[in-house]
């Protein structure tokens, strides 16, 4: 077996189906993981409004993210593919600059912003758009704001990347057949970058799936998504075997969702 | 002069080296037994800073001992202890926990009982805060903080937060989601050994525009910004507090004082048993006590230290008050359900 494959096996799958074995123990208060063999975790998990609410949360916020960046990426991506600029390498490195900083640093620097005090407030108050502060911290807009922001630069540099291979001759001949530029965009350019739009949207999905700081530090203490309620079983309430159950159903469910958009996407356009 | 060895002082020096060998084993055991590092699992922050300052470097390092500072959450230290369990030797020696946390681990025979005669200061420990399986460390009581701008009568009781003349103005903690359901209970029909009654009320704050904040932190920022002008908290944070600038008076509510106190207690797997004795009477200190009333507005948990007359002005309680434990049995079996209901209803 090549070394890579058994630090895979020793690392990653060893310790996950320990995880998944304690999923099916039972937690008992005070009393830390009681060995089991009960489904009663996921039962919870599927017929609690709460878990449901929350997963439902996640799901929202990490879709809508996965849009957003694609819309916003798009432009950015394109632009940095075709550019001639001699400072295309200085753009480059622009883009992936944010990712120097942890998310909790740059969610900080967000906080700094949201608040009451903060930047937008005093623009916007300064302007005379507003007489009393807004209340940007812990909304579910500050979350999703904070999140593009991390998972921009990976979307970016995964769409330039595709586009780049694009052959251009391909676009000039559909404009030169009489297309508008929409419909070169639309008809040759989207479909040629198909596989690039759904790793980077993929990969966005992701992301937003398990983001942690993010959402804790934007979103408050009633903004509950699928990463700091696990974080929250295991490390606050010492309750591995819910936690390991909550970690498994949110890892099923990227898993298949990303499977199933990948199939309807290949399906769609024959690839 | 070139050196000579004669056959005889070759074979006295065999001997003698023998003889070394032989005690080398047994003189590095003794020293094991005297020193060695000892490992404290505690809360990072200005709190391991005191320790080592006042505690690590003056007391322990003269007498062999090397501290090492496991520092993270306290949950994270009960999982430790619980998962170590089966091993005969832990990971941690001493280990720091809330009142709670240590009786939870006591119950969970992960502590090991403490004899009183080798750590001498002991003797001096105040009755109340007395068990026998830690060592309290430091202490403080719940009270209620209040901006004087805008609350003009200091309050009395945790009523006043439920005045609808202060509705949106208050603040709750999402990590102390215990003690407000406590609080509330309080004043509801609750006891400590029953926080229900206290649910509904809390609703009634939800009603009437509660805000919540993540953290002490947080909250600490909503009161310097006004945001809010009253909260519930431990009386040593309300002082730090008011060190930072923050324009907040204290109340000490006429429900009683709840306690809060630090322990630190020694694992049944401790691996320097005497180092975790040496350390845990080290914390009992007068010296190491007064600095952490100095540095934090927590309570010496020891009768025999001298506090200056302005500092215990700020951190004790006036001779009347009723203090009030928790029922840590009732918490260990109801705390997540509490949790679950804090998620689940008020905050959502």
């Amino acid at each position: 077996m090549a070394p890579a494959s058994l630090l895979v096996l020793v690392f990653l799958a060893l310790p996950m189906l320990l995880m998944l074995r304690y999923s099916f123990n039972s937690f008992v208060p005070g009393k830390f993981m009681v060995e089991a063999f009960t489904a009663d975790n996921y039962v919870t998990l599927a017929t609690d409004p709460y878990y449901r609410h929350v997963l439902g949360l996640t799901l929202t916020v990490s879709i809508s993210v996965t849009i957003l960046t694609l819309i916003v990426g798009w432009p950015v991506a394109q632009f940095l593919a075709r550019t001639q600029s001699r400072h295309k390498g200085l753009l480059l490195l622009a883009v992936v600059l944010p990712l120097f900083a942890g998310n909790a640093v740059r969610a900080a620097g967000w906080m700094v912003a949201f608040s009451r005090q903060g930047l937008i407030n005093g623009l916007l108050g300064a302007l005379g758009l507003i007489d009393a502060p807004l209340d940007i911290m812990f909304t579910p807009t500050a979350v999703i704001i904070g999140i593009v922001s991390v998972n921009l630069s990976y979307v970016v540099l995964t769409l330039s990347s595709v586009i780049e291979g694009i052959d251009r001759r391909a676009e000039e001949a559909a404009l030169s057949l009489g297309a508008t530029p929409f419909e070169t965009w639309r008809l040759v350019t989207l479909p040629l970058a198909l596989p690039g739009l759904l790793a980077a949207g993929v990969l966005s999905f992701i992301l937003s799936m398990n983001a942690y700081a993010t959402p804790v530090l934007l979103g408050g203490p009633s903004f509950q998504m699928m990463a700091p309620v696990v974080a929250d079983q295991v490390l606050q309430r010492a309750n591995w075997p819910f936690g390991a159950s909550l970690g498994f159903v949110l890892i099923l469910i990227t898993l298949l969702l990303t499977a199933g958009a990948n199939w309807l996407v290949g399906h769609k356009y024959g690839r | 002069m070139a050196a000579s060895i004669t056959r005889r002082r070759f074979v006295q020096g065999m001997g003698a080296g023998a003889t070394l060998a032989g005690l080398g084993p047994a003189l590095v055991g003794k020293a094991q037994a005297a020193g060695g590092p000892v490992v404290v699992g505690t809360w990072g922050g200005d709190y391991q800073n005191l320790m080592d300052q006042y505690i690590a470097q003056p007391i322990m390092a003269p007498i062999g001992y090397q501290i090492v500072f496991d520092s993270g959450l306290d949950t994270a230290r009960k999982t430790k202890l619980l998962a170590e369990h089966p091993l005969p030797r832990g990971s941690m020696d001493v280990v720091a926990l809330t009142h709670s946390g240590s009786y939870e681990m006591w119950k969970n025979d992960t502590l090991a009982e403490l004899d009183l005669k080798k750590m001498p200061n002991f003797s001096h420990v105040i009755d109340k805060l007395r068990t026998p399986y830690s060592v309290p460390h430091i202490y403080t009581g719940r009270v209620i903080l209040y901006n004087p701008k805008f609350v003009k009568d200091k309050p009395t009781s945790y009523a006043d937060l439920w005045n609808p003349a202060y509705a949106g103005k208050v603040g709750v903690i999402d990590i102390q989601y215990q003690t407000t359901i406590e609080s509330a209970a309080m004043i509801s029909g609750g006891t400590m050994s029953n926080y229900e009654p206290g649910k509904a009320k809390l609703l009634e704050l939800k009603k009437a525009g509660v805000k919540i904040y993540p953290t002490n932190e947080a909250m600490a920022s909503a009161l310097k910004t006004e945001e809010v002008w009253m909260c519930i908290m431990w009386k040593a944070r309300g002082v730090m507090w008011q060190n930072a600038g923050i324009p907040i008076e204290m109340a000490n509510p006429k429900e009683g004082i709840v306690l809060y106190v630090s322990d630190q207690v020694m694992a049944k797997n401790a691996r320097n048993k005497d180092g975790a004795y040496a350390w845990l009477n080290g914390l009992l200190e007068p010296s190491a006590q007064v600095q952490f009333a100095r540095g934090m507005g927590y309570n010496p948990t020891v009768n025999n230290v001298d506090i200056p007359a302005d500092l215990k002005a700020r951190i004790d309680f006036p001779a009347d008050v009723t203090y009030i434990n928790q029922d840590q049995d009732y918490l260990a079996k109801n705390d997540g359900a509490l949790k679950d209901w804090w998620d689940k209803e008020f905050k959502a």
